[in-house]
């Protein structure tokens, strides 16, 4: 498919003549003439236009009737007035209809101040109004979801809200109802609008109509202040901009729209997370165990402590890298194992476990794509990730790419996706069991590498895998998605070397569009990786010199010290019951944490206060190669320091300090140790990011060879029941301490198949205990028709691997 | 008897939802796992040869909610859960659908329904004298299940005034007719036979040929 | 009488919705000779220089219109307008009833000239007898070969279904027709792109009203010269009219366009009742700007009454006598277009809105004459600036009876008002009394 280029195109504007590339919207080619052409309904963002509010009709020479130039594309030669006697009586026209139902409530209204209805009749409007009839009325404000109010008296209809949840989130639960001038905005049957990405309507939103639960009334726009940052707390790393009052209070979250990364839009956990941030809950002083309990302590005797356990741990210390650390604090942390204390056990807590040589060939150029390649791929293949949950702005990329674009979208994952309905093609495997799929798709695609009959194994149907194989044969450019589930299922290694040989089949390569988009567990994944949080690597994916302990090895292992950086294992990993007990063996217990938890209330010896995220410096990688900058928009809360001053200072302490004072400094030493991020600076990245492939330095990745070799078959599926285990979107302690989401948290859910379910006498909504090998967890049951047979999903829960028991409780 | 308003179709009450705020407790509409609902078998085959037949099987929405329609004698919230299942559509999709036809009912204001033309012809016909007496019997003899409504020009203005009795066009109507057509609905008879536009032989009054 | 017979010829008929009646009076002869003795190109030409004209209102070229289809091997659409519903038309619902097959072999043939392979007659769901009749009829032309695959051994295949709506005029737009077809709100898309090159499921459409594919099986079976030999030059073939309102033979007539609208309603119609005379007529339904008297004597053409400020629409001529008040009859229709507006663009939603509280404020006598100037301007606000023409069918006719007849509205207005003041006087002094004997000694 590729991407078009347009023609440079010169029309005439009120007299001007003005270039613009063909085809662009005349409201928007109006701007490059400076000439501003009033509208509400037009939104490029949600698709074709639907020319509903008339504000920007426009003369065209030539045509009759005055014409929507948010519809119309600009043509060479075209001849454009926006300001004749007939285009000024439809504006003042249409302002004047669009105020006959509109009430005068702008001093009390959230908008006021902000609002396009407010500025646009001021400016087009004829200054009065002749209607002296009942406007319709509606009581306001009205609940419309947990986070977001409706004014349906302020609403003009003009379709951006229910556009948004039709067209882009695809949620379809917002709409109109009824028809004519009873026409207004709701959902079936008083249900509410409760979906990943719901707040974005209140953005779009060009009057006070729908408004924040949690933002309302706190702030007049007079007193706030925007700061621009990204949201850590998924991998899509979305830009935003964060809404500051009295200069230390965020009070909104805003898009900060990238088209690079989120094409301005937010998940609602991004949106109204920040909530956290100022939480009773917070840890706010540095605390140790004294007398059994955890107690507020001075930071002299916190760092001492920590110097000491660490000191006398040495090259036995264990540290545990969370997956929101930035690039300089996971730099940091393995700087103090491997230099200060001789230690090689760093891992990032979701645990790294491909081999080096599999973790460079993976980060090669050119076998990356970029998220805006999705936009106009050919085929979009996701493997193995529920984007919606894991990287939900990705998610709906492809949604667009395939509504906007017709990309031809491919599913091949376990656990039935949202993505289904979009696609063309869908494989179900066993949980576990992606390489099988992966193998049979390359060797469809003409891998030499082997492959045929895998699939079948893997509990898959040759069919799917033939229909998808047919798809992606046609394809020009194939962006792949795919969840670092693959890497972590027992045959990871097989599965990655899989997907290379896909990727090599599909000559991905040597199209510069095409290429893979690994979608991490952790939000930093990939900066953590390539910083050197892997016990394996170190900066700059080369070897380590020693091979140290991986996540999973550490969950058994005893450790005179453990060092746990923004990650509490007892609550993220799948084997809680080893890291607890790990917790509990360890020496001493050093963590950084902005929340209490139970583990680290039982068995933590050190804690650091972590910052809040818009408290935070420093800099993440994209899972695309982005390097983007998290910046502090507030001052930190009582005695908050930032972590990575901890972690210098430890280093110090340790003997190896890496003599930086400030974060600029800090990010100048990250990209010192990882070559291919040289000279990389937070000035370079800006406010909208680099990706360090498309920078000069990308070359001194250290060469990788894919490998040749044959691929390994799979073992025949075991019988019984196989467990799947899914994170939700609403995990986390962001989500648990936001008061306005707290009812989305802590949501579980047991899926099955229908068979199993009927097999097992458990109807929907039952009540059911999964367990595996002792170790059970509660969940109601949901019954999907799209689960294979013999597959559970346990979601936003965790169990470890093994053979699973479905009963009901 | 129920009728949508006391000044007729054109002036209804309050849709719902209009001035509600949602459920907060409850879950939202999402699509329905097939699964999970239960379809009266008759209605999923009939749903399912209507998709069959479009090459978009969202096609099917208005004649899938019209059968729906007909088995629970509105667009209930289980009518509406039914469909949505089969066709895999979300319930506020098929709302939003609902709200806007005139024939579909988001109310329970009836299983059957009279629909007396008031519009443009039949109102120089004097037709809503017409419905007035249609009510006024209805009320009286306690009609029930029978959603009565004014309705706009319904093709038939050579037969004003007239109504169409569950799409039985008769006419013309005088408002002597009235006691005859609620009491042919309350005993569940053929309304004025002979006089409907369906019926063999039907002539207008002062039609020769 | 000036009546023609030729869509209606056997109309009168109790069995012509039988295929073999049909077969037998000449039915399915054009369509074998479209497919037989002729290339596709020879039928587009022929309707194209027939003259024929869209009989569903706006009145494009029938054939001019099918040959904006692009060529090639895509799937193309075909759809009937069967939705009917503009207050005063009821045309097609003869044709459907009486004749379904006409108009089953009109799609064929229509398909034919565009490259249709698939069609879907959009039938108001009020109709659900006439529906019924449709749905035997496509049956029994799928039994015979005149649908399906490859129709009579030709390489043309054409599929048909008969798609019921729920009840909204609007659908009869052609492009919210689509998006019912689509199974959503009947919502009119913005245009371009035209249905001609995306339309149903996005992929070229050709729309025509139940009428005008009426036309052209007699077309293709008689020739087009035959075809312009009726009627006028801008205006030939037969043509339906419904008449209606305050006539003493409301009914479908068939007409050679041409003839002095007199003849319609005075011979065909049979006039207004004994006594009245023709206040003002509607020359093309609820849509087309009123004519008054002295319009009578005009030929019936889409030209002459274009030039006359209204249109010949639908041909569904509802005649309004000398003892009918005005606004309660502007009223009337000004809710019909505000009930039936879809709501989607702001002038159509919020301007029909308007005028309808406007008109009640006229009729409660809480108006004064400036009121009616705004009226009048409220409607010129809307013509032009919507995003159909549903806004502009309210406002032209609503404009239109300003127009000719301020003064019986200035008048309405004085009257109501006075009748108002009287009785809250009235009111007033009931209260006062009332008051008093509250107060008074028990
Ligand atoms: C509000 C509105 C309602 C309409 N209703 C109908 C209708 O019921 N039947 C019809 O054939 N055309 C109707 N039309 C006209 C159609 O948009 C379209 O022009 C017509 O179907 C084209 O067919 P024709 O060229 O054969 O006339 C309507 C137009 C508008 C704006
Ligand atoms: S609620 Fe706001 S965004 Fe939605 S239609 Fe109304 S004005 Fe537009
Ligand atoms: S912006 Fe063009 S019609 Fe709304």
């Amino acid at each position: 498919m590729g991407r078009p280029e347009p023609n440079e195109i010169v029309f005439e504007i009120d007299g001007r003549e003005v270039r613009a590339p063909e085809g662009m919207m005349l409201v928007d080619a109006a701007k490059r003439g400076d000439v501003e052409i009033p509208y509400f309904c037009y939104e490029p963002k949600l698709g074709q236009p639907v020319g509903a509010c008339r504000m920007c009709l426009v003369e065209i020479e030539g045509m009759p009737k005055l014409q929507t130039s948010c519809s119309t594309p600009v043509k060479d030669g075209m001849v454009v007035t926006t300001t004749s006697d007939q285009v000024k009586k439809a504006q003042n026209a249409v302002v004047e209809f669009l105020l006959v139902n509109h009430p005068l409530d702008c001093p009390v209204c959230d908008k006021g101040g902000e609002c396009p209805l407010q500025d646009i009749s001021f400016g087009w409007g004829a200054g009065r109004s002749r209607m002296i009839e009942p406007k319709r009325h509606f009581k306001k404000p009205l609940e419309l979801s947990p986070l977001v109010a409706i004014d349906r008296e302020r609403c003009i209809l003009c379709y951006r809200c229910v556009r948004f949840s039709q067209e882009v989130a695809e949620d379809y639960q917002l709409v109109f109802l009824e028809r004519g001038d009873h026409t207004f905005v709701g959902t079936h049957h008083g249900r509410p609008y409760v979906a990943p990405f719901s707040g974005n309507i209140i953005e779009l939103c060009p009057v006070g109509a729908l408004t924040s639960s949690a933002y309302r009334f706190r702030a007049r726009p007079w007193d706030i202040e925007d700061s621009g940052s990204l949201c850590p707390l998924c991998p899509s790393q979305c830009n935003v901009s964060l809404t500051i009052r009295d200069d230390a209070k965020v009070v909104r979250v805003l898009a900060r729209d990238n088209a690079d990364v989120d094409d301005g839009w937010l998940c609602d956990k991004g949106r109204f997370a920040y909530q956290s941030i100022h939480s009773a809950e917070r840890i706010t002083a540095p605390l140790v165990r004294d007398g059994g309990y955890l107690r507020e302590v001075s930071w002299k005797r916190a760092l001492d402590e920590a110097e000491a356990a660490l000191d006398k741990a040495g090259e036995r210390t264990a540290a545990l890298v969370g997956g929101q650390a930035t690039n300089e604090e996971g730099f940091l942390v393995q700087h103090l194992l491997r230099k200060g204390l001789g230690s090689p056990h760093v891992d990032s807590a979701s645990g790294d476990v491909r081999g080096p040589e599999q973790a460079r060939v993976l980060a090669r150029p050119d076998l990356a794509a970029k998220v805006s390649d999705i936009d106009h791929a050919s085929a979009v293949l996701v493997v193995d990730t529920e984007l919606v949950d894991e990287a939900p702005i990705l998610d709906l990329r492809v949604r667009k790419a395939a509504r906007r674009n017709n990309a031809r979208v491919i599913v091949a994952s376990s656990r039935p996706s949202a993505l289904d309905p979009n696609a063309e093609a869908t494989i179900r495997f066993a949980p576990g069991m992606a390489d099988a799929v992966l193998a049979e798709l390359g060797a469809a695609l003409g891998s030499p590498r082997g492959g045929v009959g895998f699939a079948s194994r893997g509990g898959s149907r040759e069919e799917d895998v033939r229909g998808a194989a047919e798809v992606l044969r046609d394809a020009e450019d194939v962006v792949i998605l795919w969840g670092e589930r693959v890497a972590h299922a027992e045959r990871g290694v097989q599965g990655i070397e899989a997907l290379l040989a896909l990727a090599g089949a599909l000559g991905i390569a040597d199209k510069p569009e095409s290429g893979l988009i690994e979608i991490p567990a952790g939000s930093n994944g990939r900066g953590l990786r390539e910083v050197g949080c892997t016990p394996r690597l170190a900066p700059g994916l080369q070897d380590a010199d020693a091979t140290g302990m991986s996540a999973t090895e550490m969950a058994t292992g005893e450790h005179p010290a453990l060092l746990l950086v923004h990650t509490d294992p007892v609550e993220e990993r799948r084997e809680r019951d080893e890291w607890l007990q790990a917790l509990e063996d360890a020496g001493t217990v050093i963590a950084f944490s902005g929340f209490r938890t139970d583990a680290l209330e039982q068995h933590a010896d050190v804690v650091f206060p972590a910052e809040a995220h818009a408290e935070k410096e420093g800099t993440l990688t994209h899972p695309d190669g982005r390097l983007q900058r998290l910046r502090q928009a507030i001052g930190y809360p009582n005695e908050v320091r930032a972590a990575w001053w901890v972690l210098a200072e430890l280093c110090e302490r340790a003997g190896a300090g890496v003599g930086a004072e400030s974060p600029p400094a800090l990010t100048e030493k990250v990209a010192e140790a990882v070559p291919f991020y040289a000279g990389i600076t937070l000035d370079e990245i800006g406010g909208r990011g680099v990706r360090w492939q498309e920078r000069e330095a990308a070359s001194s990745l250290p060469a990788a060879e894919q490998s040749e070799e044959q691929l390994e078959a799979p073992p025949e599926l075991a019988p019984g029941l196989r467990l799947g285990v899914r994170p939700s979107l609403w995990g986390g302690p962001e989500v648990e301490h936001s008061p306005s989401l707290s009812f989305l948290a802590g949501q579980t859910r047991a899926e099955l198949s229908p068979a199993d379910a009927e097999r097992l006498g458990i109807a929907p909504g039952d009540e059911v205990v999964v367990s595996v090998n002792g170790t059970s967890v509660r969940a109601p049951a949901a019954v999907r028709s799209a689960v294979n047979a013999g597959d559970v999903f346990l979601v936003g829960d965790r169990l470890p691997g093994g053979s699973v028991e479905v009963t009901k409780a | 008897m129920q009728r949508a308003g006391d000044e007729g179709a054109l002036q209804q009450p309050l849709p719902p939802g209009w001035d509600e705020a949602v459920d907060v407790e409850a879950d939202p509409a999402v699509i329905p796992d097939p699964a999970e609902v239960d379809v009266p078998s008759d209605l999923r085959e009939e749903i399912e040869a209507l998709m069959a037949k479009y090459p978009d099987r969202h096609s099917a929405t208005l004649p899938a909610l019209g059968a729906a329609q007909r088995v629970h004698g509105w667009c209930s919230n289980e009518a509406i859960r039914q469909v949505a299942a089969v066709m895999q559509v979300t319930p506020a999709y098929l709302s939003s659908v609902v709200t806007f036809y005139d024939m579909l009912r988001a109310q329970p204001i009836g299983s059957r329904y009279v629909y007396v033309c008031t519009s443009v012809s039949c109102h120089l016909s004097n037709a809503k004298a017409v419905y007035d007496a249609i009510w006024e019997e209805a009320r009286d003899q306690g009609l029930e299940d029978v959603e009565l409504r004014e309705f706009e020009c319904l093709g038939a203005c050579d037969m004003a005034p007239m109504a169409s009795i569950d799409g039985r066009y008769v006419g013309p109507l005088s408002e002597d007719d009235a006691p005859e057509i609620v009491a042919a609905l309350r005993e569940k008879r053929e309304v004025l036979p002979g006089r409907s536009l369906e019926d063999k032989g039907y002539k207008l009054p002062w039609e020769s040929r | 009488m000036s009546e023609l017979r030729i869509l209606t010829e056997h109309t009168d008929r109790d069995d012509l919705h039988e295929i073999a009646v049909y077969e037998e009076l000449g039915g399915y002869r054009a369509l074998r000779k479209a497919l037989r003795d002729m290339e596709p190109e020879q039928v587009l030409g022929e309707l194209e220089e027939s003259g024929l004209r869209g009989r569903g209102g706006a009145g494009f070229s029938m054939g001019k219109k099918a040959s904006f289809l692009p060529k090639g091997s895509m799937d193309k659409f075909l759809c009937c307008n069967a939705d009917e519903s503009e207050p005063g038309a009821f045309k097609d619902r003869l044709l459907m009833q009486k004749n379904p097959h006409l108009l089953v072999e009109g799609c064929i043939i229509g398909s034919i000239a565009a490259g249709a392979n698939k069609g879907f007659i959009f039938i108001r769901g009020e109709y659900s007898h006439q529906a019924d009749v449709l749905d035997a009829a496509v049956a029994e032309a799928y039994e015979r070969g005149y649908l399906g695959d490859r129709i009579l051994g030709s390489d043309h295949s054409f599929s048909l279904v008969v798609h019921r709506g729920q009840g909204a005029y609007i659908c009869g737009e052609e492009t919210a027709l689509l998006d019912g077809l689509e199974g959503k709100r009947g919502n009119p898309r913005l245009k371009p792109p035209f249905p001609a090159n995306q339309g149903l499921y996005q992929g070229p459409t050709l729309i025509n009203n139940v009428e005008t594919l009426c036309c052209t099986p007699y077309i293709i079976d008689r020739g087009k010269e035959w075809f312009r030999s009726i009627g006028t030059e801008q205006s030939a073939g037969p043509k339906l009219v419904s008449i209606s309102g305050d006539v003493q033979r409301p009914g479908n007539y068939e007409i050679e366009l041409g003839i002095p609208v007199r003849d319609v309603i005075y011979g065909l119609g049979g006039g207004p009742p004994e006594g009245r005379e023709v206040k003002c007529f509607f020359p093309g339904g609820s849509s087309a700007p009123v004519l008054t008297a002295e319009h009578l004597d005009l030929p019936f053409t889409y030209e002459d009454m274009a030039q006359a400020g209204s249109m010949l629409g639908t041909a569904s001529v509802i005649v309004v006598d000398d003892s009918q008040p005005l606004v309660p009859l502007a009223l009337r229709l000004a809710e019909f277009y505000r009930h039936e507006s879809c709501g989607k663009c702001v002038p159509c939603r919020e301007g029909t809105n308007w005028t309808v509280k406007m008109l009640e404020r006229i009729d409660e006598g809480e108006a004064t004459p400036m009121d009616l100037e705004i009226m009048a301007q409220v409607q010129e606000n809307i013509i032009g600036n919507c995003l159909c023409v549903l806004g502009d069918s309210m406002a032209m006719p609503i404009g239109s009876m300003i127009k000719h007849f301020r003064e019986e509205f200035e008048a309405h207005i004085a009257a109501a008002r006075e009748r108002r003041q009287l009785e809250e006087a009235a009111a007033f002094s009931a209260g006062e009394l009332a008051a008093t004997a509250e107060a008074g000694p028990a």
